[in-house]
């Protein structure tokens, strides 16, 4: 490998970190409280973290707690959890093809990385014409699964040396990341239809205890209602429009 | 101990194997232009959706606008997101300006 690739490379890894830390600011504190709920809730220690690792799905992981307290049927909460999950099917058949030319075992690497925000941000990367290496997924993605664990492991072990209070301050990172990639991706009416049809169904979902479902409401049909806009839009305006802009780029 | 365990173990295989499955099948497929396309609003679509009830709900309950200190802090965010394009500064900004809510309307 020459030294243009290695510190290209090098580049890639800091900028996936980069992207990685509002993400392990916000998950570190969110998993520290499911080890702290997870252990208060009979949970043995070593399976909390367990679950950690071997989930990393916080959606499912919190409705798992909520569930064995209520004592429902191991069987429905497996269908019911799996049926959250499949949320994951949308972002997979979206993310895929940027990973067209991967090794199999690096995209089977990478999938470990497709939760709720490393789709929001690796997506929004795409969407916005960046080439997604491998070095630089690979890298967001273990990133973000080590502050789960760890917090976990944190949470169960230690009590909380994060406070209330500062764990509080940092739910806020969450939504504050999402408007982010939002306005940093394309600013157009489609867009926008989109995001709001999203948010819109999503909201309601939630309202009605639908949980995950809400996702897949809102993705599905923000997508459709966003693609429609467009399709109108480009065949009112010019009948051949030029697609794609590389120029646009977020820091 | 050793059902919860089970549960577990195979919550975290789906989970993967749906993960897994379907970025390697996506990624093999040959999508049409048209597919893409919409593929492309998945984003967003889901950015909104995924920010609708973290701003607006609680435990699945709508919080009302008044006492939302989310809400609040959330338009100075979306004007320096806006602005200045930038991930940490916003995230940073968003933080302190929650912060700053949480600390006045308790």
């Amino acid at each position: 490998m020459n030294r243009l690739n290695r510190s290209n490379r090098r580049e890639e890894i800091q900028l996936a970190l980069r992207d990685a830390l509002p993400i392990m600011l916000a998950y570190f504190p969110l998993s520290m409280t499911y080890g702290v709920l997870a252990t208060a809730g009979g949970l043995h220690e070593g399976i909390a973290v367990f679950s950690s690792v071997w989930i990393f799905s916080g959606g499912a992981q919190f409705m798992l707690l909520g569930m064995f307290a209520s004592a429902a049927a191991p069987v429905t909460i497996v269908s019911t959890l799996l049926l959250l999950s499949m949320r994951h099917v949308l972002y997979g058949a979206t993310m895929g093809p940027y990973l067209a030319n991967w090794r199999e075992s690096r995209k089977w690497l990478a999938a470990i990385g497709l939760t709720d925000e490393g789709f929001a941000v690796i997506s929004s990367r795409a969407t916005l014409g960046n080439v997604i290496l491998p070095s630089y997924y690979i890298t967001f993605a273990l990133a973000i699964y080590g502050s789960w664990v760890a917090g976990t492991a944190a949470g169960t072990g230690l009590g909380s040396f994060v406070t209330a209070e500062l764990a509080e301050v940092l739910t806020f990172a969450l939504p504050a990341l999402f408007i982010a990639l939002l306005a940093g991706g394309e600013r157009t009416l489609p867009y926008l239809a989109a995001a709001g049809c999203g948010a819109v169904l999503a909201t309601l979902a939630g309202m009605l205890q639908l949980g995950g479902v809400g996702l897949i409401a809102g993705g599905l049909a923000g997508a459709t209602i966003g693609h429609q806009i467009s399709r109108r839009r480009s065949e009112r305006m010019n009948p051949v429009q030029p697609e794609g802009n590389s120029e646009r780029t977020m820091r | 101990m050793a059902t919860q365990l089970w549960v577990i173990i195979l919550i975290g295989a789906g989970t993967y194997l749906l993960r897994a499955g379907s970025l390697v099948l996506g990624s093999r497929v040959r999508w049409s232009e048209s597919t893409k396309k919409w593929l492309s609003f998945v984003s967003p679509a889901v950015l909104g959706a995924l920010i609708g009830p973290l701003l607006l709900l609680q435990e699945g309950k709508w919080i009302p606008l008044a006492n939302n200190s989310m809400l609040f802090a959330a338009i100075p965010t979306m004007i320096i997101a806006w602005w200045s394009r930038r991930l940490l500064l916003t995230v940073a900004a968003g933080v302190v300006f929650y912060a700053g809510f949480h600390a006045l309307f308790g």
